[in-house]
C-alpha cells in the first residue's frame, strides 16, 4: 500500500509539472496582457504532434526534434497574438471567447491533419530507476527535470533582468512603467509568444510519456488554469507548487476514490481553496 | 406590435412541407430557448456562466431518463428535471456569488461543475449509458381544444410545439426584463459595486438571473432530447456551451431577437451546405472570433444602430 501510495505521488508530481509549464503560461499572460489564453493547451498539443512527426516519421532524434516543435508553437502563438490577441489586450472577457474559438479552430484542424486515433511515440529513453521498492520510468524524471529547470530559469530571468523588470513594472502600473520608457506592446507580445513557446515545449516533453490525440490540449488547459489559481494567479513559483499540488491531489485520490472520477478531485480541492483564499495558496493577500 | 413579428412563423409550414427544411426550423427553435435564456444571464446581466450547458445536459438526461424508467408522460417527467435544475443553480450560484467569484473566476468556477456534472453523467453507466448515450423513445401529448389528447409526432406537431415554446421563453424574458428585476439585472452589468452601493442585493438578483436562465435550458434540453429521440454526454461538453455563446455573440447580446437571429444562422447555415464535423468546428470558432474582433454588438446589434444613427 505505501509503495502504490509513494508511486502514485510521484507520478502526481510529474503529471503536475506539465501542468506547472501551462499554468506558468496562464499566469504570465494574464499579469501582462490582462486576458487568460485558453488555447495554450492546444499550443502544447502542436509541440506535441510536430515533435511526434519529426522523431518517429522523420526519425530525428529528440534533442534535435524538440527546437522545431517549440518554433511551431511560438510561431501559431505569434500568429495568433498579432492576428487576434493584440485586439482583446485587458478585456478579460473577449479574450477568453477569442481563445474559445481558437481552440475549436485548431482542434478541428488537427482532427484533419492527424485523425482522431491516438499516436504513440517509440521510446526516448528506456529503462527505468528503483528508489527502494518503487521504480520510476528514466523519462518521466528527465521531462521532471527540464521542465522544473525551465520553471526556475524563468523565475530567475524575471527576477534578475531588465526584462524581467519591465514585466514586473508593467503588471504593477502599466501606465507608470510606459512612461518610464517600456515597449509596452513589444513586451506583451513577447510574453503571448513565450507563454506558447513553453506549452509547445510542455507538450514536446508529453509525447515521450502519453500516446497524443486532438483533444488533449483542451484537459490541460483546464488543469493548467485549476493549477494557477491554485497557486496564485501571479506568483510563478505558484504555479508550479499549484501544478504538482493538482498533479498530486489526483493521482492520490484515485487510490482511494473511484479512478473515473480523477478529474473532479483536483476541481473539488480548486473550488474549496478559491472560496476560502480567493488569491490562491501563494498570491498575494487581495 | 412585436407579438407581431412571430406571424411569419405561424404560416411557414403552410408553404414549407419540406422535412429538412422544418427540422432546421425546429431544432433553430429549441436551441434559440437555450440561447434567448443564456443571454439573460450573460448578455443582461453580464456574467459569463459555463454552467449552461451543464443545465441542458441535465435535463435532458433527467427527463427521458424519469420517463422511460417511471413510465411517466413527457410533463410529469419535466417537474423532477426542473426542480433538480433550479437546486443546482441555487446551491452553485449561492457558492459563487457569496463569495464574491467575478468575470473570470465565475466562468472558471461554473466551468468546473459543468465538467464534475459531465464526469458524473459520464460515468455512471448503469443509468446513463456512458459515451453512448440513450434513445429515447417516448413523445409528449399535449391537449388541444377540440382535438383532444394529441401526440406530439412527425414535423408539424414539433415545429409548433417548439415554436410555443420559444413564444414562452421569450414572454417570460421580457417580462422580466421589462420589470424592476431587469433594471436591477442591468445595474449588476454596469456596475455592481455601485448597485451594491445603491441598496440593489445584488447577491438576490445574480441568483435569480443564474436560476432562471438555467431552468429555461432545462426546458431546451428536454425538448432536444425528445425530440431528436437520442442523448449523450457530449450535451453537456464545452462544445455545447461554445455553439450556445457563439449564437448569442453573432446575434447580439443587447436584445432578445439577437440569440434568436444566432441561433438560426448558426443552425441553418452549416445544414445548408454540407459540411464535415471538422469544418463546422472551424466554421463555429471562426464566426465567434469574427464577431467578437469586428461586430461586437453582433448583427442585430450593429443594424440597430446604423438604424439609429440613420
Amino acid at each position: 500500500m505505501l509503495q502504490l501510495l509513494v508511486g502514485q505521488t510521484l507520478n502526481g508530481v510529474i503529471v503536475g509539472t506539465l501542468y506547472g509549464i501551462i499554468a506558468l503560461g496562464v499566469t504570465l499572460t494574464f499579469g501582462i496582457t490582462g486576458i487568460v489564453n485558453f488555447a495554450l493547451g492546444e499550443f502544447m498539443m502542436i509541440g506535441a504532434y510536430v515533435t511526434w512527426y519529426l522523431f518517429d516519421v522523420v526519425g530525428l532524434p529528440f534533442p534535435v526534434a524538440i527546437w522545431p516543435a517549440i518554433a511551431a508553437a511560438a510561431a501559431c502563438g505569434f500568429a495568433a497574438d498579432q492576428l487576434l490577441f493584440r485586439f482583446t489586450r485587458n478585456n478579460l472577457i473577449n479574450g477568453l471567447l477569442v481563445s474559445i474559438g481558437l481552440i475549436s479552430i485548431i482542434e478541428a484542424a488537427a482532427l484533419l491533419l492527424w485523425t482522431t486515433t491516438p499516436k504513440d511515440m517509440g521510446y526516448v529513453l528506456s529503462g527505468a530507476v528503483r528508489l527502494g521498492e518503487v521504480s520510476i520510468p528514466k523519462m518521466k524524471l528527465v521531462v521532471f527535470a527540464l521542465l522544473a529547470a525551465v520553471m526556475f530559469l524563468t523565475y530567475a530571468a524575471l527576477s534578475r533582468t531588465w526584462i524581467g523588470k519591465a514585466a514586473y513594472a508593467f503588471s504593477q502600473n502599466p501606465e507608470a512603467a510606459m512612461l518610464m520608457g517600456v515597449r509596452t506592446d513589444i513586451l506583451q507580445s513577447t510574453v503571448v509568444v513565450y507563454s506558447t513557446a513553453l506549452a509547445g515545449f510542455g507538450g514536446a516533453l508529453y509525447a515521450t510519456l502519453y500516446s497524443l490525440e486532438p483533444s488533449m490540449g483542451g484537459l490541460y488547459i483546464l488543469k493548467g488554469v485549476e493549477a494557477a489559481i491554485l497557486g496564485g494567479i501571479g506568483s510563478l513559483i505558484g504555479s508550479l507548487a499549484g501544478g504538482i499540488i493538482l498533479g498530486v491531489t489526483e493521482a492520490v485520490g484515485s487510490i482511494y476514490l473511484p479512478g473515473a472520477f480523477r478529474d473532479a478531485y483536483g476541481l473539488i480541492f480548486v473550488v474549496a481553496i478559491l472560496l476560502y483564499r480567493p488569491s490562491g495558496l501563494f498570491g498575494a493577500e487581495r | 406590435m412585436k407579438a407581431l413579428l412571430w406571424v411569419p412563423f405561424i404560416v411557414v409550414p403552410a408553404f414549407i412541407q419540406s422535412n429538412f427544411i422544418l427540422s432546421i426550423f425546429i431544432f433553430s427553435f429549441i436551441l434559440a430557448i437555450a440561447a434567448v435564456s443564456f443571454n439573460l444571464i450573460f448578455g443582461f446581466t453580464g456574467q459569463l456562466s459555463m454552467f449552461h450547458s451543464a443545465a441542458f445536459g441535465i435535463a435532458a438526461y433527467v427527463t427521458s431518463l424519469t420517463a422511460s424508467i417511471f413510465h411517466v408522460s413527457f410533463w410529469l417527467a419535466l417537474f423532477p428535471a426542473i426542480g433538480l435544475t433550479v437546486f443546482i443553480s441555487l446551491v452553485i450560484g449561492s457558492i459563487c456569488f457569496n463569495f464574491q467569484l467575478r468575470a473570470f473566476y465565475f466562468a472558471v468556477i461554473t466551468l468546473a461543475f459543468s465538467e464534475l456534472a459531465r464526469l458524473v453523467i459520464l460515468n455512471w453507466n448503469n443509468i446513463t449509458n456512458g459515451t453512448l448515450g440513450l434513445m429515447v423513445l417516448d413523445k409528449p401529448f399535449v391537449w388541444i381544444p377540440g382535438a383532444g389528447l394529441m401526440k406530439i409526432d412527425g414535423m408539424f406537431g414539433w415545429y409548433f410545439f417548439s415554436l410555443a415554446a420559444l413564444i414562452f421563453t421569450v414572454a417570460v424574458c421580457s417580462l422580466v426584463l421589462r420589470s424592476w428585476i431587469g433594471r436591477c439585472f442591468a445595474a449588476i452589468r454596469l456596475n455592481e459595486d455601485l448597485a451594491q452601493t445603491l441598496g440593489i442585493d445584488t447577491f438576490r438578483y445574480k441568483l435569480l438571473s443564474f436560476t432562471l436562465a438555467n431552468t429555461l435550458a432545462a426546458i431546451s434540453g428536454s425538448l432536444y432530447a425528445f425530440y431528436t429521440g437520442y442523448i449523450e454526454p457530449n450535451y453537456l461538453s464545452i462544445n455545447q456551451s461554445l455553439d450556445i455563446i457563439s449564437m448569442v455573440l453573432l446575434g447580439g447580446r443587447s436584445s432578445i431577437v439577437g440569440p434568436i437571429a444566432g441561433a438560426f444562422m448558426l443552425t441553418g447555415l452549416p445544414h445548408m451546405i454540407e459540411l464535415s464535423a471538422e469544418a463546422r468546428a472551424i466554421l463555429y470558432g471562426g464566426v465567434l472570433i469574427a464577431t467578437i474582433l469586428i461586430l461586437p454588438q453582433g448583427l442585430i446589434g450593429t443594424l440597430a444602430s446604423w438604424r439609429r444613427a440613420a
